[in-house]
Order: structure tokens, then sequence, then C-alpha cells
């Protein structure tokens, strides 16, 4: 079997995204399988524990809920080692989920006996903040839960691979998850010197929502994460400009009136004369330095403070203009046309509807991205939402393993290439 | 593509019936009280090795625990299936062998070994041009000197993203022979897996600049390193 023609049937991605971990071989064609990116570790005294006694002491996969206790116990139990898209050197828990999803996603996909299988070539994706030891971990992982499983390894960041499955080589990727976003320019290898962190996610937009809801007299929900995060997909609105969006919501209220019903439940939510407020969640995420804010910061909520996680700082306040901005300047000066003329927006906290009646204050995220970089000056750019949002990172990875060269070692400089791995 | 329930050809015969594909399937279902009465297990497996006239695969479903104490070698001697199934979910301990016995003898076509590697040699000449074929696109978007990153790309999602299909679950309240059923069901659909057609690139490849680009790494490398 020619090289091609093997890994056209034999090369595997994984994505460890925030929330999700998105794996499978090159065979399963537009859509990879889905778990959640978590792992239960089980209280062993437990009935469930004894009655079904599992193979490894850490629960992945579909099998999780029904090994899950009380509220109370999931906090220290179910872990999400992804949730800010790095893992601690010495979070051993997270890295027990990490080896046994890999075990897991390889053992989904056992190819038939005698086939010629040799090993898959692997790729996994990391977010493109992750410091080099969780590359270190996550390939010596790789090469301990071998087994005769994998032939060659390697990972690549994020946005590199969203740039590669929507087909683009020089572009500016934001990818934006649950805990941060990351702005990444790419020119045919992702140029990791120029790389901007926002401290900044989906969480801050539930975090706002959470607010909204304890001012307008729904305090009760506000303490619900699931409820809270309904509530924001389905009246959080991003305004073309906050003051004019505000300014009209209160002079006509029955227009951007915001009401959500809870499926299955009696709860029914109604912003009522306050549905201007649902402006404010989408602004929180690409702008959070809005005057409005402040009254907000004073009662409490936290703002986005500047962190440093290994030897990155993720920037709280940053709005998404001077992000890009900031990391397309970091570029040499004739490649940054090239890099606005494709800003590629992936990750779930783009996705914002436009309601009909509303399109004359409400934008999507593309058009939110253009007007902030507008308004500082860059003019000549497009910015797109990636082709397939959830998978693009998947269909990056499966590309790069099946287009690289076998003979292109892995170099730790570099951060690429194929780590060979011994059975 | 389902199994299909069909009804049993004898009243009296116990169990339930399906038809998957062209195949006829028996399972005979201990239930937990059967435990409990002599001989009964016993009188179970012979009214199944009876079908072997009517059916090509037949099961026995048996509470989870009973799991300890029957001896799955003797079943798969004797090609019946084995499912285990408790309040959770069912598991297929021992796969069924179909009846040959009683299926209708057909002709087989003799393979032939140089018809097959004819094949195979087609099928990679087949891979080959279109890999040529991409690389010859690209060359002449060049020449026409084309925008750098070609805007060519139109993925064309042949489906929207699906769920996993989850496991069958036996819920407490269920039925345990819609369960059944449903499993059954599970079982005839195509295996997510394998489900791709080996060979056969997804739609995201077509027309993608980077098949070419990643393709030449370590050969020239004067690009822009990571930094």
């Amino acid at each position: 079997m020619s090289g091609d023609n093997y890994r056209s049937r034999y090369t595997f991605a994984m994505d460890f995204g925030t929330s999700d971990f998105k794996f499978g071989p090159i065979t399963l064609g537009e859509n990879p399988r889905i778990v959640n990116n978590r792992g239960y570790f089980p209280d062993k005294s437990s009935v469930m524990y004894k009655a079904f006694e599992p193979t490894s002491d850490v629960i992945v996969g579909e099998d999780v809920p029904l090994y899950l206790q009380s509220a109370e116990d999931l906090s220290s139990r179910l872990v999400y080692p992804m949730r800010n898209g790095m893992i601690d050197k010495s979070d051993d828990q997270a890295w027990r989920v990490v080896s046994t999803l890999s075990s897991y996603s390889l053992d989904a996909f056992k190819p038939e006996p005698n086939d010629g299988f040799q090993g898959y070539y692997v790729v996994a994706s990391l977010s493109s903040v992750s410091p080099r030891y969780m590359y270190e971990r996550l390939l010596g992982l790789f090469q301990q839960n071998n087994h005769g499983k994998i032939k060659a390894v390697t990972v690549i960041p994020q946005p590199f691979a969203v740039a590669i499955g929507h087909g683009v080589t020089t572009c500016v990727v934001i990818e934006s998850g649950h805990g941060n976003s990351q702005v990444c320019p790419i020119s045919k290898y992702p140029i990791r010197a120029a790389q901007v962190a926002l401290n900044r996610g989906g969480g801050d937009a539930n975090a706002i929502t959470s607010e909204i809801l304890k001012d307008t007299g729904y305090g009760d929900l506000a303490t619900e994460e699931a409820v809270v995060r309904k509530v924001k997909e389905n009246i959080g609105l991003v305004p073309g400009n906050l003051d004019s969006a505000i300014a009209d919501a209160k002079k006509f209220p029955r227009k951007a009136r915001a009401k959500y019903k809870v499926p299955g439940t009696r709860v029914e939510i109604d912003l009522e004369k306050d549905s201007w407020s649902r402006f404010l969640i989408g602004e929180y995420v690409f702008n959070p330095n809005h005057e409005i804010f402040e009254s907000y910061f004073s009662r409490g909520m936290p703002r986005p403070k500047d962190v440093k996680m290994g030897d990155t700082i993720f920037r709280g306040m940053l709005d998404f203009g001077e992000a890009i901005i900031a990391s397309v300047e970091r570029c040499p000066v004739e490649l940054q046309p090239m890099l606005y003329r494709e800003v590629l927006l992936s990750g779930g906290n783009f996705s914002w509807a436009v309601p009909p009646k509303l399109e004359d204050i409400a934008v999507d995220a593309p058009t939110k991205v253009r007007l902030l970089l507008r308004d500082r000056g860059i003019k000549n750019v497009s910015v797109k939402m990636t082709s397939s949002p959830q998978f693009s990172v998947w269909h990056g990875c499966i590309i790069y393993g099946f287009a690289v060269p076998e003979n292109y070692e892995w170099d730790w400089q570099r951060l690429e290439g194929w780590m060979r791995v011994s059975n | 593509m389902g199994a299909q329930q069909t009804p049993n050809s004898d009243p009296n015969q116990k169990g339930l019936s399906f038809l998957v594909g062209s195949d006829s399937v028996h399972v005979m279902v201990l239930k937990p009280h059967d435990l409990a009465q002599r001989n009964s297990i016993i009188d179970t497996v012979l009214k199944l090795s009876s079908l072997r006239n009517s059916c090509q695969t037949v099961y026995l479903a048996a509470p989870r625990l009973l799991g300890a104490t029957i001896d799955a070698s003797i079943f798969r001697a004797h090609g019946i299936g084995l499912l285990f199934f408790d309040e959770r979910r069912i598991d297929e301990a021992v796969a069924p062998q179909p009846l040959q016995a009683t299926r209708p003898q057909t002709a087989q076509p003799a393979q032939d070994p140089g018809l097959v590697s004819e094949l195979a040699t087609l099928k990679s000449m087949y891979f080959e041009m279109e890999r040529n074929l991409t690389q010859l696109r690209d060359d002449l978007k060049n020449l026409h000197g084309a925008p750098r990153n070609g805007g060519g790309f139109s993925p064309q999602l042949s489906q929207p993203p699906q769920a996993v299909p989850p496991e069958p679950v036996f819920a407490p309240n269920i039925n345990q022979d819609e369960a059944l059923h449903s499993y059954f069901n599970n079982q005839a659909d195509p295996p997510p897996p394998r489900g791709g057609s080996p060979g056969v690139l997804p739609s995201y490849f077509t027309n993608n600049p980077w098949l070419e680009v990643l393709s030449k790494r370590g050969r020239s490398e004067n690009g822009r390193l990571a930094g």
C-alpha cells in the first residue's frame, strides 16, 4: 500500500476543545465523533462502581452520566481538563483524563485485523497558547499508550488547523472558546511570536447575562449555569453601535423585546422595559470597555483581568479589534495587508444571530469585528466565519496528517513534524 | 436499513423475530423470574437449537446476573449468539454464526486474483491522477496570476453535523422487547467507524491549497518558522 493510499485510510485526528473532544479517522468523512472533553473519577465505594466495576478508574465518553452522583460531588470528581485551554504541569488528574480520552478514541476505531494496518498517523490539536510542556506531556502519553495503534504522531495549534480546514494559507484566525480567545496570524506556518491571547470567552458573556437576570428580577435563575447559557444564546445580541442600539431599544421597546421560555418548564423570562440590556451581552464579548459596564464592575462582577499562564499574558480588557491589530503589527509590514484581507472567526463564542426585525441595530460577529477594525482605521478587511465552525479544527488536522510527508520529522524548535512511535 | 420485527411463525413460539436484510433473526429472552424455574435455561437453549431450520441467526438474551455462570464457549461452538442485559444496556457477549446448514446454497463466483490485483492497481492510478489533477489546477491558477489564497475552497457538506447515536440503554421504565428491537435496529445500521469510503477523500480536500503547501514540508526550509 503506497504512503498516500495508506494515509487515506489511517489518518486520525483529535481536537481537544474546551468543552468537546472531537476525534476519528479520515474515513469518517465530514463529521468526527464527539464526546465531552471531561472525565469522571468515581467514588470507589459507590454501588454503581462496585456493581459495574469499570476497567479504568477514570470514566470518559458516553458512559460518564451513568456514574454521576450528587451535584456537590461533581466539582471534585468531574474534571474538564481543557476548560481554560491549558493544563497545569502538575495537574495529574487532568492529564489522566487526556490520556484516557486518547486511548478511548483510538479503541473506538480499531481497524479490522489483517487489512494492512500498521498504526494510525495521529494529529492532535491544542490551544495555540499551550506551552511547550503540554506538547512534551501529550506526545509522551501517545508513546506510552500506543500498543500498536499509532505509527506516528504530531500536535498542531488549533488556529493553524482552522486555517488549513478553511483552505486559507495567509490569514488571521481568532478562536474564541469558553474561557479565553486566541488571535493567531498564519502565513503557511503559525506565526507564534505574534499571537495575542485574551482572558475573555463565552464564560464572560454568561457572567453579564447572569447580572442582567439579577437586575431584572430573575435572581433565582442567575445561579443556574445551564439556564444562563440558554438565556444568553436566545436573547443576547451584538449591537453595531451600543449607544444607538440602546437608544433605539428604549424608544421602541416592543421591537427589541427580549422574551425566552425555558423549554419543558413553566419558566419564562421577559426583560420587558429592560430589553435594551440584551445588547450588553454581545457587546461585552467583543468590547468590554464601554462605560456602561463600569456599573456592573462596581457592583461586584469581576472585571476580566490580565493573567499570566505559562509564558503567555492573557489580556482581559483588550477588544477584538485592538487584539487583531496588536497581533498583525507584530508581523512584517509587507505581510500585514494580506493578513487583514482574511480574518477567520472560529468557535462557538462567535455564533450570534440577527433577528429579522432588528437588522438595523444588531449585527453578526464578522460585521462587529469589521466595525471594530474600521473604528481604528483598518478598512480593507474581509472577516468571515469558518465554513464549519464546529469541525474546522478536526478537518485541518486530517488534511495535515494526510499531506505532510512521512519523513518530515518532529522538531522541537518548529513544534511541527512527525514523531515516530515505537511499537 | 434497520431490522424489522416480524410475527413468529408459530404462535406458541416464545421470543422475538426480526428480519435483517434477507436474514431472519430470532431472540429468546430469559426474564429474571425464569432463573428461579428449574430447567428453564436448558429448555430455552434447546428451543433455540430447534430453530435452525427456520432462522439464519439465533440469540439468547439473558440477564447480566447470569454472566458469571454461563460458559460462553458452548454458545460459540454451536453458533448461538449471547446477549447480556441489565437496566442500563445490552452487550453482545458472543456473536452468532449464521447457520450455514439451513441457508440455501448459492454458487459463489470464484475470485480471480488477477482481477483483484488489477482493480487495486486501477484504484491507486485513479488516486495518483486525482493528486496530479489538483496540482495541475494549482499550477494553472498560479500561471493566471490568481490571488494568493485562491478563494476556490467551497466545502460542500453532504449533511449537517449529526450527534453520535447513543448506545442502547435499558431504562427501568422501558419495555425490554422495545429495547431489544431498538438494539437490533442500531446493529443493522452501517457502523459509523468504518462508514466512510477508504481512498475517497472528504469534500474539504477539494481545491485546498494547503495540500500542496504541507506536502512540501521538509523539502525547502526557507519558510517562516515558528517564532
